[in-house]
């Protein structure tokens, strides 16, 4: 491969990056999240019916049941409901409406609830405060354990590559109104592992390289490090996304989101590590010097 | 340096680590095999549940109700019965009820289906968590405002009481509205410094867990120290967690779980049960404690209550003062080294206190202990018993102490059922999850179809790209899956949930990075002309550290998920986290024993990996 077409490869698909990356920010500016049952709290029930019930038949039964816009999802069998609607004191209503059995008697007596879920809206704002907690101790630690091992510079690349597929996922969540839920979130931070993986590695060659070449430009020695690694980037990155993308098939609708996260993250994860995660540390003016041996004089 | 004569051998590793590799393989393989089994769905019935059927009987009676049994096991009084059919658990044990005598001693278990052989080595299958089993949880709030109210609604009465007995005139002392903190405040206001000092000392002296401050010019305000605060707070969450343990089991599962979450949340997992109506009635019942005056046994004008062992003991028909008025109970050790329950009362409870002990001095007094909770069908019902009686020493004010409680911890046990009735704080249950059998076995069919198709792909593939190592690297992954799931049946605690199984997942796609980096050094270092056996050598030295660094930073993230996160992220930290350790473990250790083994001593140039 010509090494000043891939420089100028890395340039082009940085500027992307960052182009997409404003882009994400964006969009989920604007369209913010559609956060699940465990961050607003409220009712989720999955139920099974008949399968002749029609969602135009169920959705005015319940409207006036529980006195609100009762969210009816059709889920992926049929016959099988998703219903989401927020939690309603037991005192409010007629004791009838706490059982969704006795709410659905007028269409269906055969009416199987499969799961049902009640989380109250404090126990919901707390879930979204560790959330974020978690989400900051896991770039606070991961931070610190870069600056140890590598020059800042080097750590600066890895960790917008970082930011920036984090972004991106979200943005994508953002974009297709997809459930926020909290198995997407732990997605989000594995993703943060993941990310840094691809980036680590790509930068321990560069410093090997810039140890070992102390003489060659820092353009070439990047470079050198990516053809270096890039088939082991590709294997796997390849293998991961062929493990994950069998979960997204298989795995069924409970881990559809996480999935679907971990893919995108995946992949992106690829991209950037080799786009902005090498070209930043350039552009901060990484050189051969920050890793010359320190010489230790002989005499103490 | 100088080079020593007899040179390390290259691509060697000694007997031991071998022998250390196989032996781990070996015992890790066992304990992951009952997990492949599974586990069935059974019903105990306890020695003291009056079963006189044998299991003959047993078995042709059930069979006649339609449920088919799997076996039927005797031992020590002990009978279970293992079901051929989850669903017909709760069935089986409705009609077992009318079988025995004591339903009670009827429980929901769970028995392993491996071969014998194997249980007896004591290995288990992985727990499984209530999203892959089915099941209900709660998550109660223990609301612990009231408890603080209730001590400072008494400091209030006894400071006035103070004002009053020092005649400080113009002085007052009010519950100011809750603070930021959501920790009730006092305010008093004074009418002159000595006041102030005096009003000081006695808060010294007498309620030392309360913090003092100036507010303006002569008043103060006093606050619950924070020591204090978290001493109640811990002091009630644990008492609720007893009283709902003990609750829980009444309800007959042998595999429910209570704990602690956080600062003031009690978790609940009852796998198996389906309905969640009917452990929200045992769940949502109150407790109450009372002091009665002991009558002469045969009295007439007396009501009788049992005690723990069922003696019966005569006390009068109205308590002497009901546990409302108790403000807190702790068990010390007393000057005798006799262990002894100190009690505070409010000061109505202690007017009454000191009226009726005035007279009955030398004689014994009763506490009982009643709860009104709801059965299963939701009908309330009062169990009371008397849970202690002891001799009045001399007559009692609003603090006194109760000997002859026993050793220290039944003391403890003691203090902590008399705060029960005391510091009521309320419990509501702030999050409900119901997990319907069906759906969990279908969880758990389609985690494990993405785990063998994720599998199947990645062994393909690797033994397709990397023909000459590939089949290590399949090893190496195929013997990392069964470690890491000896390791999950091991470690006491950890529990498999969906999200866990997709941490399984994830781990087979990343656990063949380990051998891929190892790999693609070998590969350089063969370009720049070393002979194989060298290139295996410096291959896998040089990979070591980046293998390092790649895995820490995903091991960061599963620390930080696993402590931060709850129930079904926690499984997915955990596989995530175990999955790391393994990999690197089969991913170094045992690939290189392999290739030592096999290509350790190929000198040959010009290899293709």
């Amino acid at each position: 491969m010509k090494n000043i077409n891939l420089s100028k490869w890395r340039y082009v698909s940085s500027a992307i990056s960052i182009l997409l990356m404003l882009a994400s920010l964006t969009i989920i500016g604007v369209k913010g999240f559609n956060w699940g049952l465990d961050f607003t709290g409220g009712v989720v029930t999955e139920v099974q019916l008949d399968k002749k019930i029609t969602s135009s038949e169920l959705q005015p039964l319940l409207n006036t049941a529980y006195h609100q816009e009762v969210n009816v999802i059709s889920a992926s069998e049929p016959g099988c409901w998703v219903l989401r609607y927020s939690d309603i004191k037991s005192a409010d209503t007629e004791p009838s409406a706490t059982d969704i059995k006795q709410v659905l008697a007028p269409l269906s007596s055969e009416v199987q609830v499969l799961n049902s879920s009640i989380v109250g809206p404090q126990v919901g704002q707390e879930l979204a405060e560790q959330g974020g907690l978690a989400l900051l101790v896991a770039m606070v630690c991961i931070l610190g354990y870069l600056s140890y091992r590598f020059e800042w510079r080097l750590a600066s690349g890895a960790l917008f590559a970082l930011v920036h597929d984090v972004v991106f996922v979200l943005a994508f969540f953002a974009l297709t109104q997809m459930e926020f839920n909290l198995t997407v979130l732990a997605a989000v931070l594995a993703i943060l592992g993941y990310s840094l993986n691809d980036s680590i590695i790509i930068a321990d060659r560069i410093r090997e390289l810039l140890i070992a070449k102390p003489k060659l430009a820092i353009q070439e020695i990047n470079n050198q490090a990516i053809v270096a690694t890039f088939s082991r980037t590709m294997v796997t990155s390849g293998t991961t996304l062929m493990t994950v993308g069998a979960l997204w098939i298989m795995g069924g609708g409970p881990l559809e989101g996480f999935s679907i996260a971990m893919f995108i993250g995946i992949l992106t994860g690829t991209f950037s590590s080799i786009s902005v995660g090498t070209s930043l540390p350039e552009l901060l003016g990484l050189s051969p010097e920050h890793y010359k041996v320190q010489v230790i004089s002989d005499t103490p | 340096m100088e080079r020593k004569p007899n040179q390390r051998l290259l691509n060697h590793y000694s007997a031991w680590k071998y022998v250390v590799l196989i032996a781990t393989l070996i015992v890790m393989l066992f304990s992951a095999l009952p997990t492949w089994y599974g586990e069935d769905a059974a019903v105990q019935v306890g020695a003291k549940a009056g079963l006189t059927l044998t299991p003959i009987a047993l078995r042709d009676k059930l069979q006649a109700e339609g449920v088919t049994v799997k076996r039927i096991d005797q031992k020590n009084g002990e009978t279970l019965i293992v079901l051929d059919e989850d669903s017909q658990q709760t069935l089986v044990k409705t009609l077992l009820s009318s079988m025995v005598t004591e339903p009670k001693e009827l429980t929901l278990s769970l028995a392993s289906a491996a071969p014998n052989w194997l249980q007896s080595l004591g290995f288990q299958p992985i727990k499984l968590g209530l999203d892959l089993r089915g099941g209900v949880q709660f998550l109660l709030d223990v609301d612990i405002e009231p408890v603080y109210q209730t001590q400072a609604d008494t400091l209030v009465e006894s400071l006035r009481q103070f004002f009053r007995e020092h005649e400080i005139r113009g002085a007052s002392a009010r519950v100011s509205a809750a603070s930021v903190d959501q920790t009730s405040q006092l305010y008093l206001s004074l009418p002159d410094n000595d006041a102030r000092a005096a009003v000081r000392q006695f808060m010294k002296e007498t309620y030392p867990s309360w913090q003092v401050t100036n507010a303006d010019s002569a008043n103060l305000q006093a606050k619950l120290s924070l020591e204090e605060q978290t001493k109640l707070r811990n002091l009630t969450v644990q008492q609720n967690l007893q009283i709902m343990r003990s609750r829980i089991e009444e309800l007959g599962i042998t595999e429910a779980l209570v704990q602690r979450q956080g600062e003031h949340r009690i978790r609940i997992e009852l796998p198996g049960v389906q309905d969640p109506a009917a452990a929200k009635n045992v769940i949502g019942a109150t407790a109450s404690l009372a002091f009665f005056e002991v009558k002469e046994s045969g009295s007439v004008n007396a009501m009788v209550l049992n005690d723990k062992s069922g003696n019966p003991i005569y006390v009068s028909r109205m308590p002497v003062l009901g546990g409302d008025h108790i403000v807190d109970a702790r068990a010390s050790i007393g000057e005798m080294g006799m262990a002894e329950v100190n009690i505070n009362l409010d000061r109505v409870g202690g007017q009454k206190m000191s009226e009726f002990s005035r007279s009955k001095i030398g004689k014994p007094m009763a506490t009982s202990y009643s709860e009104y909770s709801r059965d299963e069908q939701g009908k309330a019902k009062q169990t009371q018993e008397i849970i202690s009686v002891a001799t009045i020493q001399s007559q009692l004010g609003d603090r006194f102490r109760i000997t002859g409680a026993g050793t220290y911890q039944e003391a403890q046990q003691l203090a902590l059922l008399l705060r029960a009735g005391s510091m009521t704080a309320p419990v509501t249950i702030v999050e409900e999850r119901t997990i319907g059998p069906t759906l969990g076995a279908e969880n758990i069919e389609n985690g494990f179809a993405a785990l063998g198709l994720g599998m199947g792909i990645t062994l393909l593939f690797m033994a397709l790209w990397y023909r000459r190592l590939g089949w290590v690297a399949n090893i190496a992954l195929i013997s990392n899956m069964v470690i890491l799931f000896g390791l999950l049946a091991l470690i006491p605690g950890a529990v498999l949930t969906l999200p866990g199984i997709a941490g399984l997942v994830l781990t087979v796609g990343m656990a063949v990075d380990t051998n891929v980096l190892i790999f693609e050094r070998i590969k350089d270092k063969l370009k720049e002309g070393r002979s194989f056996a060298l290139a295996i050598d410096t291959g896998f030295d040089s990979a070591f550290s980046t293998i390092f660094d790649a895995n820490f930073t995903t091991m960061i993230t599963a620390v930080v998920l696993y402590s931060i996160g709850n129930g079904p992220i926690q499984g997915f930290a955990l596989t995530l986290g175990l999955g790391l350790l393994t990999s690197m473990f089969t991913g170094i250790f045992a690939s290189r024993s392999l290739i030592n083994l096999v290509y350790g001593r190929d000198a040959s140039r010009h290899v293709k990996v």
